[in-house]
C-alpha cells in the first residue's frame, strides 16, 4: 500500500511538472504578440452584452466598444483575432453563447475570400489561449495546417519546447497571472502611418465564395436565428487587403437572400469622416485610435437606431464597470 | 504473443508498400527452404543458387536506388525495400550458420518467418544471430514489471541521444554541410560533432530496439561497446556496429581467408572486407572503407600506454574519414578535407560560432549532454546495473525525468527538420 502510494506521488509530481513546463513554454502574449491574448480576456468579462463582434483584426483594430458604450451607452464586446477564419468565427459565436446571448451579432466579413487555414502562427494566436471546449476541438481540426499536428495544441510543449532557450521575465512573471491588452476586444493602437498606395485590382482565377465558406456563414446565420440573435454583416473600412465588388455583390445577395442587414463601411468611409492620412496605423489595413473611435460613433449609431439596444449609461451596476474601463482608457489613450 | 508480433510485424512492413512485404518474404521463403534442404543431394546448387538470388536483390537495389547511379534505369520510383540489408544480411549468416553444420535449420515457418520479420530491427539493425535470438525470440512470453521498466529506460536514453544530442548537432552539422563555402576550421568542428551525432542516433536508435525487445522478454545483442574509448582502430571495429562488423568478420573475411595465410594476403584480406563495407553503405564510402581497411591492416594490438592520448587520436581519425558521410560526393569529400589542413581559418569560427545554428544556450545544453554523452559511455556497466536493480520508484522518477527532459530540449517538431536515423538509409 505504502509503495502504491508513493508510486501514485511520483505521478502526481510529475504531472505537475509537466502542467508547470507546459505553462513556462507558452507565449505569455503581454508584451509581444499580444493579440494572442485577446480570446483569453473575454473569459474574465462580466457577459452582459447586447452587441457581439466576431471576424478578423478588422474588428478588434477597427471597433472600440467602449466609445459605443460612452456615446450611446450600448454594452459590446469584440470577439476578433488575427486572420479570423470564417469557421473560427462560428466557434468562437457557439462558445460566446454559451455565456450570454447578444441581441446582434456583427460578422465582418472579410474571411469570406479565405477557404483554407493561411497560417500556423495565426491559428495559435487565435486558438491557445481559448478554454478548452468542443468548439475549440472543431476549430483546431479545421484550421491546422497539414504539417501541424493535435498535439501542438493540447501540449504547448510540443509546440513551443524551443522557447526554452530565450525565455524572458515576462514568461516568469506572467506564468500564473495576466493583464487585459484589450478593452472590451478593442486593440488600442494610437501610431499615424498613412495610406500612401491604394491597392490595385488584381485578377484572380475565381472570386466565388466557395462551398465550405457559406456552409459555415449559413450555421453562423442559424445559429442566430436558433437564439434570436440579429445577425448583421459589416465590411470594416480597411483598406488593404483589396475587397472586390464581386465579393461584395455575393454578400448583398446573401443578405438580400436571408434578410439580413449588410454595411459596407469601406463604402462609407468618407461619411464616417475617416482620414486616412491620419487614422490608420499601418498605411489602411487597420485603422489606429482616431480612426476606430470615428467609426464606434458612426457604426455605434446605426446599432442603437436600429436594433432596439439598451442605454446602459442610466444601469448603475454597468455604469459602475464601464465607467472604471473608460477611465483606463481614456488615462491610456492620453485623454487625462 | 509471438503470433501478434508476427502479425503485427507483416502490417507495419506492408504499411510502408505491399512491394516491401513481397521482398522480405521472398528471402525468408528462400532460405527457409534452402535451410530445411542443407542434406539434400542439391545442396550446394541450392545454397549457392539461394546466397545469388538473396544478395543479387540486395546489390540491384543498393545500385538503382543510389542517386541515379549508372543511370541503369528510371529510379525515380523504385525505393529500396525497408530493412532489406539487414534481413538480407541476417538470413544469408543463417543460411550460411546452417551449412557450416553451427545450427540446426528451423523448421517451424511461423517460427522462422518471426526470426526475419520481427520488425523492431528492420529500420536500423541489429543484425541478429539466429543463435542469439532464437534463446529468447521463442520463449513463451509473459510481460513482466522489471522488463518493461528497463525495456523503457533503454528506450528513454535511447530518445534522449536521438532528439537531445544528434538532433541538436544536426543543425549546426547541416548549416556547414549544406554551404560549401564553410571550409577548414568549419569542417573540422563538423566532423567532430558529426561522431558525436552519429553515434548518439546510431545507438540510440539501437537502445529503442533493444528496450523495446526487452520489454516484451527478447534479449538483442547489444550493438556499440564505448567505441570511441578505443585505443587505435582496430579496437573500434571490435566496438562499432558490432553486429555489422562481425557480420563481416564471420562471412567474408573468414571466407576470404582471414588471417589463416600469408600476412600479407591476410591484409589484403582485411582492406578488401572493409572495401566491400564500404561499398555496402553507397559507392561514395569506397575510399571511406580502404582508408579503415589500410590502417585496421597495419596496426597492432592496442595497449594501455598513452592511453588517452590514443583514444583521443582514434577520436581524431575516426572523424576525419566520416568526412565520406557529411559530404555528397568522394570529390568534395577529399576538398573539404583538404580545407581543413589549408585553411586555417579557427579564429574567424570563434566568431561566428552562434551563427551556426546554435545560440548560447543551446550550446551550453549541447556541451552539458555530451558530457553526459561520454561519462555514460565510460561508466554505461555500472549505470545500468545501478539502474536496473533500483526500486520501481526510482526506475519511475529517472523516466519521467527523462520525458520531461526530453520534451523540453529535444529537437523534434514544427520548424524542425527532424532527419530518420542516419543508418536507415542504409
Amino acid at each position: 500500500m505504502k509503495k502504491y502510494f508513493k508510486i501514485l506521488i511520483i505521478i502526481i509530481v510529475f504531472i505537475l511538472c509537466f502542467i508547470f513546463l507546459n505553462k513556462l513554454v507558452s507565449p505569455k502574449y503581454q508584451t509581444n504578440l499580444i493579440e494572442g491574448h485577446m480570446i483569453k480576456e473575454y473569459y474574465k468579462e462580466e457577459k452582459n452584452h447586447e452587441v457581439i463582434f466576431i471576424g478578423d483584426c478588422e474588428v478588434y483594430a477597427n471597433f472600440s466598444p467602449l466609445i459605443m458604450y460612452k456615446n450611446y451607452g450600448i454594452t459590446s464586446y469584440v470577439r476578433g483575432t488575427s486572420q479570423q477564419l470564417i469557421w473560427q468565427s462560428y466557434g468562437i459565436l457557439k462558445e460566446t453563447l454559451k455565456y450570454e446571448i447578444p441581441k446582434v451579432v456583427v460578422l465582418n466579413v472579410n474571411a469570406l475570400r479565405y477557404n483554407e487555414p493561411v497560417s500556423e502562427a495565426y491559428n495559435h494566436l487565435t486558438l491557445d489561449k481559448m478554454k478548452w471546449s468542443q468548439e475549440k476541438i472543431e476549430m483546431i481540426n479545421n484550421s491546422m495546417l497539414e504539417e501541424e499536428s493535435i498535439f501542438d495544441y493540447i501540449f504547448p510543449i510540443v509546440r513551443y519546447h524551443s522557447r526554452f532557450s530565450s525565455l524572458t521575465s515576462e514568461d516568469f512573471k506572467n506564468l500564473f497571472t495576466d493583464n487585459n491588452v484589450t478593452y472590451n476586444g478593442y486593440l488600442m493602437n494610437k501610431n499615424i502611418k498613412p495610406v500612401t498606395n491604394l491597392p490595385t485590382k488584381k485578377i484572380l482565377g475565381s472570386y466565388t465564395f466557395k462551398d465550405n465558406v457559406i456552409s459555415y456563414l449559413d450555421k453562423i446565420r442559424q445559429l442566430c436565428e436558433n437564439n434570436h440573435i440579429k445577425l448583421v454583416l459589416i465590411k470594416a473600412p480597411s483598406v488593404y487587403p483589396y475587397w472586390y465588388s464581386e465579393y461584395n455583390d455575393q454578400v448583398i445577395e446573401y443578405a438580400n437572400t436571408y434578410n439580413l442587414d449588410y454595411y459596407n463601411l469601406l463604402e462609407k468611409a468618407q461619411e464616417i469622416g475617416i482620414d486616412y492620412n491620419h487614422d490608420t496605423y499601418d498605411g489602411g489595413l487597420h485603422l489606429n485610435l482616431y480612426g476606430a473611435e470615428k467609426l464606434s460613433t458612426y457604426f455605434g449609431d446605426i446599432l442603437k437606431n436600429n436594433y432596439n439596444l439598451t442605454d446602459y449609461r442610466l444601469d448603475n451596476h454597468i455604469s459602475n464597470i464601464y465607467n472604471q474601463k473608460l477611465s483606463v482608457y481614456n488615462k491610456n489613450k492620453g485623454d487625462e | 504473443m509471438n503470433i501478434i508480433i508476427l502479425i503485427f510485424s507483416i502490417i507495419l512492413i506492408a504499411s510502408f508498400g505491399l512491394s516491401n512485404l513481397i521482398y522480405i518474404l521472398i528471402s525468408a521463403l528462400t532460405t527457409y527452404l534452402a535451410a530445411i534442404n542443407h542434406k539434400n543431394k542439391h545442396k550446394k546448387l541450392i545454397f549457392i543458387g539461394t546466397i545469388i538470388l538473396n544478395v543479387s536483390i540486395l546489390v540491384f537495389f543498393k545500385v538503382v536506388t543510389f542517386n541515379n547511379f549508372f543511370n541503369l534505369v528510371n529510379n525515380k520510383n523504385i525505393l529500396i525495400p525497408l530493412g532489406i540489408s539487414y534481413y538480407t544480411f541476417q538470413v544469408l549468416a543463417y543460411l550460411i550458420d546452417v551449412y557450416r553444420g553451427k545450427i540446426k535449420p528451423e523448421k517451424n515457418l511461423l517460427n522462422y518467418l518471426l526470426f526475419v520479420f520481427y520488425f523492431p530491427y528492420l529500420i536500423i539493425g541489429p543484425i541478429n544471430r539466429y543463435n542469439d535470438l532464437s534463446k529468447t525470440l521463442y520463449k513463451k512470453k509473459k510481460l513482466k514489471k522489471d522488463n518493461l521498466f528497463n525495456g523503457l529506460i533503454r528506450i528513454s536514453w535511447g530518445l534522449f541521444k536521438k532528439y537531445v544530442i544528434a538532433s541538436r548537432i544536426a543543425l549546426i552539422v547541416t548549416t556547414i554541410t549544406s554551404n560549401l563555402n564553410y571550409q577548414g576550421a568549419y569542417v573540422l568542428l563538423a566532423l567532430l560533432l558529426y561522431s558525436f551525432q552519429l553515434y548518439a542516433d546510431f545507438s540510440g536508435g539501437i537502445d529503442i530496439v533493444i528496450g523495446f525487445s526487452k520489454m516484451i522478454g527478447i534479449e538483442l545483442a547489444e550493438n556499440f561497446d564505448s567505441p570511441y574509448l578505443s585505443r587505435n582502430l582496430k579496437e573500434f571495429w571490435r566496438r562499432w556496429h558490432i553486429s555489422l562488423s562481425s557480420w563481416f568478420r564471420d562471412y567474408l573475411y573468414i571466407p576470404l581467408g582471414g588471417n589463416h595465410c600469408s600476412k600479407i594476403r591476410a591484409k589484403i584480406n582485411i582492406i578488401i572486407t572493409f572495401i566491400i563495407s564500404g561499398l555496402w553503405h553507397g559507392i561514395n564510402y569506397f575510399f571511406w572503407g580502404l582508408f579503415h581497411g589500410i590502417i585496421v591492416a597495419f596496426q597492432g594490438k592496442p595497449n594501455d600506454k598513452y592511453k588517452t592520448l590514443k583514444i583521443i587520436l582514434n577520436f581524431v581519425i575516426v572523424s576525419l574519414l566520416w568526412i565520406f558521410f557529411i559530404y555528397p560526393d568522394t570529390l568534395t569529400s577529399f576538398k573539404m578535407l583538404g580545407s581543413i589542413f589549408t585553411n586555417l581559418n579557427y579564429l574567424n569560427l570563434f566568431n561566428n560560432i552562434l551563427k551556426l545554428g546554435l545560440d548560447l544556450v543551446n550550446i551550453i545544453v549541447l556541451i552539458i549532454t555530451l558530457i553526459i554523452l561520454i561519462i555514460v559511455d565510460i561508466k554505461h556497466e555500472k549505470i545500468k546495473t545501478y539502474l536496473y536493480n533500483k526500486s520501481d520508484e526510482v526506475k519511475l522518477i529517472f523516466l519521467g525525468s527523462m520525458i520531461l527532459l526530453i520534451l523540453l530540449f529535444g529537437v523534434y517538431g514544427l520548424g524542425f527538420n527532424v532527419q530518420d536515423f542516419i543508418y536507415s538509409k542504409f
